[in-house]
């Protein structure tokens, strides 16, 4: 009962004029950044850091937490309507969204992930108030044996996310491992795979590659058709551009489902919004009763990755606040800010400055209803968007995709990348090879061998630490039971064929 | 004769001291490119943004300052984009260690700090080795003792090989004979993250990141990496008291230019940042990050970039880290 009592202090700080300033401020600008690809949350907070001297703690951090989970929100927009990831954690939602928007329910696919957000954000800070302190004992739980078999788990959702053929599938993952192999290798400071050239030390980008394959891609191929005119359907009406009750009550499993897995993967430091948007998607097509329809439009699809997206946002902070370990790179930016501004994060956070961390944490409350009632009527505005003519939309994709890559890097080399990337997208496109596993494996490439050597190094060689610690053992029973149960599956259909 | 000479000497740079410090003409006319090869928001672009906020606060130079991000290739990016700019004496540059190891170990790294033109050394970063609070390791020596008796069993949550707390690693087993293991994590929250969940034993930290882990008593200080013992760790003994005689390898900053800049535009960045460096602003920068003053001249700092290249090649030797330049 003591937590609702600081809960209600905190909101007696949140709900000041000035406050509900500062939120809304950054919900705005959260939104705005989200639907801009490329650049992000870190980096914005980054440089409004310097802005917030002036203001009070609590008011800034309020702020910038806004920024955070708003962008969240914003990220799905143009995933949908253009197939432009506009983060990289909302890459999962153009599967399903930029279909539904093909099939002209554009708008609906834009409210649900709205909804879902708002859910699934609400749900985050649920589980932030009420287990900041034991979940964080669990994210230390965590280390490399654990991360290893949760990053097999996200590698075993290829066999899901693979369309007719699993050896494409397959094939696209080990190019998206391969590309995640790229540049320095941190445990011999030997350079792989950079051809000799400077510019691949660091790797590629993210979001290179998946504005590369997604955009660009689709792009090129929807050239080829010769229709100029309009692009995709948009029905007129009110009621066709939100979401109906038939789509809310599909969506029911993967609102919780998402924001569940989206929140206990946010909790760990070493595994973010990306990957548990990944997972949550393979949790829901696996459960579905029409597991084929994913991939073609199903709104569920859209549902779970964004609410694993947003519930990730409540989760990331539990190390942050509690512990004084940010949970994702925005968090280790918003640690020092926490610094500059006086405060000193670590385990002490919450006795020293309950006003600062209650105030923030019900401010979050506050803030997603803000995002709600702020996105759900930019839904039919946005949707309009697809009512342009290919002739203006294309080089406009173009156009964003080129600046969302400059503005990270400010790196030509890697316009000219996005330009391969692209090139790579439509052939992928044109062979019916499909574009997730590819984002899958280069998301996943990194974690998965950096943990695997990190648990050797820790066991002297021996890869019996894999399986005798129960978490890591558990999880790797999934991972085996993902991969398993589609070839009884298959074996089953073979016989009932060969049967009948 | 020659105390006339000395005299005269004396003049000449009395004289010469306004002089520098206005630089016989130099002085900038365009909005400066101060360089970073950090992201937004990381440790380097933080400092450089605020070196420009300073530099505008205290009015130190007549002209705005803005903060270019060049990153990518380990600081590579930056470093080519300085010798692309060539001559240019409106575009400055924050530096650190990477741009002078990385060139020794990887065979991309084309461009050295041989090919800018050294300006100053800013500050120098201690370390402090911490242990999680339950840990039986009361000092180093009981760490080092144990890694002697159970070779191989020890783990050191680390930043990546060919780094500060690598280094130090190398050159103490050789040193002591004793043998322990170094797990690389790419960001400090999974280092501390395994120090705090018992999966490691001992990780170097900077004293700003982790100080209020040690106040709250979670993390424990057993040795400091610095010459003189800390301010807020006035009891742990520095790793020369503790008995390891092993060079403080630093965690440096600073400052370089574009090659081919005249020698006045050298003298002006000189004379700028030594006035800096005596500022409050900055003084309490270094005191509130735990930092010490390492400030060197450009001559100086040439003389340090080779010293620092040679003892990493002998580290890297002994670290079986195959050098390339």
């Amino acid at each position: 009962m003591e937590i609702f009592g600081h809960l209600l202090q905190g909101f007696g700080v949140a709900i000041t004029p000035i406050n509900l300033f500062w939120c809304f401020v950054g919900c705005f600008l959260g939104t705005v950044i989200g639907i801009l690809p490329g650049i992000g949350p870190a980096a914005t907070i980054a440089v409004l850091l310097p802005l917030t001297f002036k203001i009070e703690p609590t008011g800034a951090v309020i702020m910038l937490a806004g920024i955070y989970y708003g962008a969240k929100y914003g990220g799905s927009t143009t995933s949908i309507l253009l197939n432009v990831p506009g983060e990289s954690s909302s890459v999962v939602t153009c599967l399903d969204g930029y279909q539904m928007a093909k099939r002209g329910r554009g708008g609906p696919a834009l409210g649900i992930a709205a909804i879902a957000s708002f859910i699934a954000g609400t749900l985050g800070v649920i589980g932030l108030t009420l287990l900041a302190p034991p979940l964080a004992k669990f994210a230390l739980a965590f280390s490399a044996p654990e991360y290893f078999a949760l990053m097999s788990f996200g590698l075993a959702m290829v066999v899901l996310l693979a369309g007719e053929s699993f050896v494409k599938a397959l094939l696209g993952m080990l190019v998206g491992l391969w590309l995640a192999g790229m540049g320095i290798d941190l445990f011999t400071a030997t350079s792989r795979f950079t051809f000799g050239s400077p510019d691949l030390l660091d790797g590629i980008d993210f979001v290179v590659v998946a504005i590369g394959v997604f955009a660009l891609g689709e792009v090129l191929v929807n050239m080829e058709s010769r229709e100029g005119g309009q692009m995709l359907p948009v029905p007129k009406g009110l009621r066709n551009l939100l979401p109906t009750w038939q789509d809310l009550k599909d969506c029911r499993f993967a609102f919780l489902n998402g924001s569940v897995t989206g929140f206990i993967i946010g909790v760990l430091p070493g595994a973010g919004a990306t990957i548990a948007s990944f997972i949550t998607y393979g949790i829901e097509k696996a459960v579905s009763r029409h597991p084929e329809k994913f991939g073609t439009g199903v709104p569920e699809g859209v549902a779970a990755p964004e609410a694993a997206n947003n519930s990730d946002a409540g989760g990331a902070l539990v190390p942050t606040l509690a512990l004084g370990i940010p949970g994702s790179g925005t968090m280790a930016i918003l640690l020092a800010a926490f610094i500059l501004w006086g405060l000193k994060p670590g385990p002490f956070l919450f006795y020293d400055n309950p006003q600062f961390v209650w105030g923030l944490i019900a401010s979050m409350y506050i803030g997603n209803v803000m995002l709600l009632v702020l996105n759900l009527p930019l839904v039919p505005v946005f949707a309009q968007i697809l009512r342009l003519p290919s002739y203006m939309l294309f080089p406009g994709i173009f156009g964003i995709s080129i600046v969302g890559v400059f503005s990270v890097s400010t790196s030509l080399f890697d316009v000219w990348m996005l330009a391969g990337f692209g090139l790579l997208g439509y052939m992928m496109r044109r062979l019916d090879y499909p574009a997730a596993p590819l984002i899958l494996g280069f998301v996943l490439g990194d974690s998965v061998e950096r943990s695997l050597r990190q648990s050797l190094m820790m066991s002297q060689g021996d890869l019996s630490i894999l399986v005798s610690r129960p978490l890591s053992a558990s999880m790797l029973i999934l991972t085996a039971l993902v991969l398993i149960v589609p070839l009884f599956r298959k074996a089953n259909a073979w016989r009932l064929k060969a049967a009948g | 004769m020659r105390a006339r000479s000395v005299i005269f000497n004396a003049a000449l740079v009395f004289a010469a001291i306004p002089l520098l410090v206005h630089a016989q003409g130099f002085t900038p006319t365009k909005p400066v490119e101060f360089v970073t090869h950090t992201g937004v928001g990381a440790g380097g672009d933080v400092l450089a943004r605020y070196l420009a906020n300073v530099m505008e606060k205290e009015k130190l130079l007549p002209v705005r300052m803005h903060v270019a991000n060049k990153t990518g290739g380990g600081g590579q990016t930056a470093m080519a984009y300085l010798v692309e700019k060539a001559g240019d004496t409106h575009t400055i540059s924050l530096y650190t260690g990477i741009w002078i190891s990385n060139p020794l170990m990887l065979p991309e790294a084309k461009t050295t700090m041989k090919d800018l033109t050294s300006l100053v050394r800013l500050l120098l970063e201690p370390g402090l080795i911490v242990v999680k609070s339950d840990s039986p390791f009361r000092t180093f020596n009981d760490f080092i003792d144990e890694a002697k008796r159970n070779p191989g069993t020890l783990k050191q949550s680390g930043s990546l090989v060919g780094g500060r707390d690598w280094m130090l690693r190398v050159l103490l087993m050789k040193q002591t004979g004793a043998n322990w293991a170094f797990i690389p994590f790419p960001v400090m929250g999974e280092r501390l993250g395994a120090l705090l969940g018992g999966h490691t034993n001992i990780l170097l930290v900077d004293p700003q990141e982790t100080g209020e882990h040690i106040r709250a008593g979670t993390l424990r200080v057993i040795v400091q990496i610095a010459d003189n013992r800390l301010p807020p760790y006035p009891n742990v003994p520095t790793m020369k008291e503790a008995g390891f005689d092993v060079p403080n390898i630093p965690v440096v900053r600073g400052v370089v230019a574009p090659p081919g800049i005249p020698r006045e535009a050298v003298a002006y960045w000189e004379g700028v940042f030594a006035k800096l460096v005596r500022t409050p602003a900055w003084r309490k920068y270094l005191e509130d990050n735990v930092l010490e003053d390492g400030f060197q001249r450009s001559a100086e700092q040439s003389k340090f970039f080779d010293e620092y290249a040679e003892t990493m090649r002998g580290v890297m030797r002994e670290g079986g880290i195959k050098i390339v330049r």
